[in-house]
């Protein structure tokens, strides 16, 4: 029996890129600055959420300490501009391959342990780069934190404001999925999912486990560092407290709730979590409430993330309409994240 | 003249006040399927577990063609050309049964021998699995997880493959299919090391056969020999064979 069931890689990617051309849609509908602002950090946070997605969805590894490689990207760019005017175009690249250069020093003694203690690995990580930002004296900002001066332009033309970074965070969202998409579908893809799913066959048919793991926290820190750098020169003015542990937490709740292992899953996280508490009109600490709930509940209802449960409730709805047999055994987009 | 191609010597393992391998030497000749035995708790797995890199050996060494790879670890192992099969069985479950055996196929070691089966189609069809190579590898029946493993494990191209306990949970039909796959082996240049208490099994895999009590090797020879070794007899109790 060939393998039929499934459709080609490419049907995983057309609809994260559908989703994505809607939302670059969304500035002709003239939205407010509010929702303008909203959206841009909602893609900020996306594509820190596509480096999570390979290493919390391909290889199994939760990072409760990811606001912090934002923050190294963050860091890196304001000082960038700050002490050698160095701009946008430039700090992306940096501030990448520096967040990726720490995350390989983190997780080199990190992931020779267990699972559980690289959580907390890189939970206690996170908070000790807040401390060592909000005692690094003039060099950090301290407490107060760095602001940020150097405009960002476009082929010479400015490009900060709203709409135009909008524009940009959106390429990069769409940069990052197709990245992600790569990487699910190659063989190194393949290997990250032995190593989740089952890591001393993975050792026995001679996958280096230990290095496969750190690699795919540099991976991930990759994409983080490029999200520092939009949120650093977005915000304009950056602190400690923005990559501490309630960022790092959100991020992880964002790709749990959004699912990890389809590339909808990131943009549905990003999105919803974002939005949500302003759309419900919540203050700070009814939402963390509300994010505690959603949490537990796509953790006991939809452990696969909502676009997944979607999926499959759609299919059920689809076979009980048709009124067809379920096909035993094939397996649900929920589980089958190359197909 | 056949000669060792993996040489066990002196092989200990210690788990805190237990000694599981109290000194075991043992030589696997190429082209042979050596059978193991031994009471529950003998040793049997913890001797593959120590030459395979899941465990660290308390003393002892392993040469593999004379080269000492005692402690290496688990991938190493399989980059020398040892494969093994766990006694139990698993695979990637939330993976399509083709897909386990790709990744195993991807990072199998370079080797300039032939094998017959260089694809995970062809793999598959080598165990019997083709009908199922969509299928979730964690929805398959107990005795074709087991087929798959052993497909895993030669997808590695080995030259020397462990198997514990390869047989159990499978019924009849399913247990003669594994005898008529794994006797294949030495014709392809694989060598056999397999783990089972199934004694008409060995009888009908191997022509050598290895006991172990207590972490000690206390037989070791031809099969008929060693069935009626008064010491075999004995720790069996007269019951078993
Ligand atoms: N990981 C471990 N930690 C502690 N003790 C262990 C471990 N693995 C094995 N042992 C102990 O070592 C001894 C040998 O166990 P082993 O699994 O090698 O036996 P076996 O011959 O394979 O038995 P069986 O026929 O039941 O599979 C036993 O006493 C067992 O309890
Ligand atoms: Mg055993």
């Amino acid at each position: 029996m060939i393998m039929k069931s499934s459709s080609s890689p490419l049907a995983s990617l057309l609809p994260a890129l559908a989703v994505l051309v809607v939302l670059a849609l969304v500035p002709a509908l003239g939205p407010s600055n509010r929702i303008l602002s909203l959206a841009i950090s909602a893609g900020i946070n996306i594509v820190a959420l596509y480096g999570l997605a390979v290493l919390f969805g391909q290889t199994g590894i939760l990072s409760m300490g990811h606001a912090a490689l934002v923050g190294v990207g963050a860091y890196t760019a304001a000082i960038l501009a700050r002490d050698l005017g160095i701009g946008f175009w430039v700090a992306l690249p940096l501030g990448s391959l520096l967040a990726a250069a720490v995350a390989a020093i983190v997780g080199v003694p990190s992931l020779r342990v267990s699972g559980h203690h690289f959580v907390i690995m890189t939970f206690a990580f996170g908070q000790l780069l807040s401390i060592v930002l909000t005692n690094g004296g003039a060099f950090t900002g301290a407490a107060t934190g760095l602001d940020l001066q150097l405009p960002v332009t476009w082929f010479g033309r400015p490009a900060g404001d709203l709409v135009p970074y909008y524009f940009i965070v959106i390429a990069f969202v769409a940069i990052s999925a197709v990245a992600s998409w790569l990487i699910i579908n190659s063989s190194y893809g393949r290997t990250l999912r032995a190593i989740r799913e089952n890591e001393k066959l993975a050792a026995s048919l001679g996958i280096n486990v230990g290095r496969h793991k750190i690699g795919a926290f540099v991976v991930s820190g990759l994409f983080a560092g490029v999200s520092g750098v939009l949120l650093a020169y977005f915000f304009r003015h950056i602190s400690p407290n923005q990559f501490s542990a309630f960022p790092s937490i959100y991020l992880a709740l964002m790709v749990m709730i959004g699912g990890a292992r389809l590339l909808l899953g990131p943009i549905a996280g990003g999105i919803l979590v974002s939005f949500l508490p302003e759309m419900l009109n919540l203050d700070p600490v009814e939402s963390r409430i509300l994010y505690g709930i959603c949490l537990i509940a796509v953790i006991l209802l939809l452990p696969n993330g909502l676009i997944a449960g979607l999926f499959d409730g759609l299919r059920a709805l689809g076979r009980r309409l048709v009124g067809s047999a379920p096909r035993p055994n094939v397996p649900t987009d929920g589980t089958s994240e190359t197909a | 003249m056949m000669s060792a191609i993996l040489q066990i010597e002196g092989l200990r393992k210690q788990f805190g006040g237990v000694t599981a391998l109290a000194g075991v030497d043992l030589a696997i000749q190429e082209g042979e399927i050596l059978g193991v035995v031994g009471p529950n708790g003998s040793g049997k797995t913890t001797l593959f577990n120590v030459v395979t890199g899941v465990h660290k050996p308390s003393g002892g060494r392993v040469l593999w063609h004379g080269r000492d790879i005692t402690g290496l670890a688990a991938h190493q192992i399989s980059g020398v050309g040892i494969g093994h099969t766990f006694q139990q069985a698993m695979a990637f479950p939330g993976l399509p049964v083709i897909e386990n055996v790709r990744i195993a196929c991807e990072h199998a070691r370079r080797s300039s021998r032939a094998y017959p089966w260089t694809t995970p189609e062809a793999l598959l069809r080598f165990v019997g699995l083709s009908d199922l190579a969509g299928e979730r590898a964690g929805v398959l029946p107990f005795g074709n997880l087991r087929l798959l493993g052993i497909a895993l494990a030669l997808a590695t191209r080995p030259s020397l493959i462990l198997l514990d306990e390869p047989a159990a949970g499978l019924n009849d039909k399913e247990t003669l299919a594994l005898v008529g796959l794994v006797k294949q082996l030495p014709e392809h240049g694989i060598s056999v090391c397999v783990i089972d208490h199934d004694m008409k099994l060995m009888q009908m895999l191997c022509r050598r056969l290895v006991v172990l009590d207590f972490g000690s090797k206390i037989a070791d020879g031809p099969i008929r020999d060693v069935l009626n070794d008064p010491k075999v007899l004995e720790v069996y109790l007269g019951g078993v064979l």
